[in-house]
């Protein structure tokens, strides 16, 4: 099992909130950094201005003392910003120019630059200016301690990392209980599928108060659930009515044998009573093997001796089969239009058979059948249509059903066992068709499809209509 | 003719043996598969009537084992009508297959089918009583009068004809005749019987086609005294 939602989703929100917070440190970062730069630097050079400005003025040695002074008193005594004037006459200097100072400005070049002092690093810049009066040309350097800058910077870097893992780690958790609160209609919604229970199948998962996506799911479980009442109804008829169609015929070879036995018969009576039941034992393995037929359907077999042959060939051969019949009952069959397609040749006169006899017991004497054979696409349909009462719309449906009779009573028809359409419906579904019914103007349209394609799933639903 | 039943259902194989021996058949009945294989290697049988369903070994497992030594035909029985049953079977080496519940006669009709594959050509002229059947013309008389009949109708009579005395069912008549191999469900046999006994029999003291209830038809001389 992977893990739960919940935790997938905290695991997620945690990432992206990483994300989202470095980027955030390392712009602020970025920007903190630069402003301190800028700030030294200004701090520099005002400081370096304000000098420049002093130095000009004074252009005596008597007077330069009074500025020494005055330089001392801008000096901080924590060593943060220094001065320091370089020139050839040290009168007109000041400070202790350390030694890897006078050797970088020993081009008297001017700009700013890091220095490196005493352990400390200073942000400097050098500017010359020209002679005034008794002073020569000379260079001062105003350089202001950026250690600190950077200290606060680092200590500014540390509280970023500890909240961004704070905010990671909170993220985590409130991402966790809101996926929670979110999958609490998940949640309920198993317990409530859990509580279906096998014995009451109309029962179905409540839609109203979920939210939309779970709608659909839900109405996808409450149709398969439909489904499954559907089947699980129509098997529970089957077997009833498989039962009843079996308990009379077993009926009366129980009785009539109990009977023959009861008392002293002569061989004629006997052989009378072997042979009526062999009429019943006969009715047996025909109703055993057809439903052994469907069964084959039903597990997915698919009609293996195809062969390519023309429709209406078959159907006239099987009109033949059933000329006596027809002749009995003064029907006549008109076959129109033909298709050629792949088939197993026996099966389809069985399913032609069945639906032929189907529509000669329900014409009327003079009529006329017709068989419509018609390609549509790759489904080839033979459609059966006989003059007849209307089918109302809700037999039309079950028309196919095993054992399934439109006037509700069993009749107790030689001929077929109420199996006929069931068969004619499991041969459709043996080559990838299905099977249709229609009752419209008097006329009874019962048909089935025959596919190239080999057997399509789900291509055994009944359409009303086949066009 | 020398038949072989290798089946393990008591009932089964003693009805079979039974119904078998009375159609002129000398049985030996095996009850499991290596029983069946013993005999069948040791003996030479006209035919052998295989069970698929044996304890021990199976009925494909019997045909295979005969098949490396034998070509003795092979008729296979099973309960199970799956189509991918009866082509291992058919592939295995057997001539027919027939699928449980099966009727005794269609079994009969099967096992002559086989043993007379490959046998002598059959007569075109057949004489039953005062009917002539010319199969080559295709006109039949009886009493030295010509019948008048529809194809399918001399296609049945032929079929009585050259099975005489053997009674057919109505599925081996409709899969005969109208090459209808599966039960129809219909009366078709019984109403082309009906009218086939008007021109036949009709006019005739001495009835020719005969109904066997419950098992099908059956063409044949028979004496007077016998008839109901």
């Amino acid at each position: 099992m992977t893990a739960s939602i919940a935790r997938r989703l905290a695991v997620m929100f945690a990432w992206a909130s990483l994300g989202v917070f470095s980027l955030l440190g390392f712009s602020l970062q970025y920007v903190l950094h630069r402003e301190f730069d800028r700030h030294q630097l200004s701090e520099v050079n005002t400081r370096l201005d304000y000098v420049g400005m002093m130095c000009t003025r004074n252009d005596s040695a008597e007077k330069w003392a009074g500025l020494r002074a005055k330089l001392d008193a801008l000096t901080p005594l924590d060593g943060s910003a220094l001065f320091w004037v370089i020139g050839p006459d040290p009168r007109f200097e000041y400070g202790e120019v350390p030694a890897e100072l006078r050797e970088r400005l020993r081009n008297r070049t001017d700009g700013t630059f890091v220095l490196e002092l005493e352990g400390r690093s200073m942000l400097a810049t050098a500017r010359t200016f020209p002679p005034n009066g008794e002073r020569p040309e000379v260079q001062i350097i105003s350089a202001v301690d950026s250690t600190r800058f950077r200290d606060t910077l680092n200590a500014f870097a540390g509280a970023l990392v500890v909240l961004c893992l704070a905010g990671v780690a909170v993220v985590a958790i409130l991402g966790h209980r809101i996926a929670k609160v979110g999958l609490a209609p998940l949640s309920s919604l198993s317990q409530e599928a859990q509580s279906l229970s096998p014995r009451d199948l109309s029962q179905r998962l409540r839609l109203s108060p979920l939210p939309r996506e779970l709608a659909d799911l839900v109405s996808s479980f409450n149709g398969a659930l439909d489904r499954v009442e559907r089947a699980y109804a129509q098997l529970e008829g089957f077997n009833a009515d498989v039962a009843h169609e079996l308990r009379t015929p077993l009926a009366n070879l129980i009785g009539q044998t109990q009977v023959a036995l009861a008392k002293e018969r002569t061989a004629p009576e006997l052989q009378e009573v072997l042979q009526s039941n062999l009429e019943e034992l006969d009715r047996l393995r025909e109703i055993v093997n057809d439903m052994l037929f469907l069964a084959r359907a039903d597990q997915g077999e698919t009609a293996l001796g195809r062969v390519d042959t023309s429709a209406a060939e078959e159907v006239s051969k099987t009109v033949e089969f059933l000329e006596l019949l027809l002749e009995e009952a003064g029907v006549s069959v008109r076959v129109e239009g033909d298709a050629r397609t792949s088939f197993e040749r026996s099966l389809f006169r069985r399913a032609a058979s069945n639906l032929l006899v189907n529509a000669i017991e329900h014409s009327e004497r003079g009529a006329e059948i017709v068989v419509a054979i018609a390609q549509r696409e790759s489904q080839v349909h033979i459609a059966v249509t006989n003059v007849g009462t209307p089918i109302p719309e809700q037999h039309l449906e079950r028309l196919f059903d095993r054992f399934y009779r439109v006037d509700g009573a069993r009749r107790n028809s030689r001929s077929n066992h109420g199996l006929g359409l069931s068969i004619v419906k499991a041969v459709a579904k043996m080559h990838g068709g299905s099977v249709f019914a229609k009752s419209t103007n008097g006329c009874n349209t019962v048909g089935f499809t025959l596919s190239d394609v080999p057997a399509a799933m789900g291509g055994t639903g009944i359409s009303a209509d086949p066009a | 003719m020398k038949l072989l039943i290798v089946e393990d259902e008591v009932k089964t194989a003693e009805y079979l043996h039974r119904g078998l021996n009375e159609q002129g058949y000398t049985v030996d009945v095996a009850r499991t598969g290596p029983d069946g294989y013993a005999l069948a290697l040791h003996h030479d049988y006209d035919v052998i009537v295989l069970d698929v369903m044996l304890p021990e070994m199976d009925g494909f497992a019997v045909l295979r084992a005969i098949r490396t030594r034998k070509q003795t035909p092979v008729l296979m029985l099973t309960a199970r009508d799956r189509v991918d049953d009866r082509v291992h079977g058919l592939r295995e080496g057997a001539d027919d297959y027939l699928v449980k519940p099966f009727s005794f006669l269609e079994l009969v009709a099967r096992l002559q089918a086989v043993t007379r594959r490959g046998r002598s050509q059959e007569p075109t002229q057949l004489r039953i009583g005062d009917l002539e059947i010319d199969l080559l013309s295709r006109k039949a008389y009886r009493t030295g009068s010509r019948l008048d009949l529809t194809a399918k109708e001399f296609a049945l009579l032929a079929l009585l004809a050259r099975r005489e005395g053997q009674i057919l069912s109505k599925t081996v008549i409709a899969e005969q005749v109208w090459d209808m191999n599966f039960d129809s469900n219909t009366n078709v046999v019984e109403v082309a019987i009906k009218r086939l006994r008007a021109k036949v029999d009709g006019p005739h003291e001495r009835k020719l086609l005969h109904t066997i209830r419950g098992m099908g038809y059956v063409l044949e001389v028979r004496d007077e005294e016998e008839a109901p």
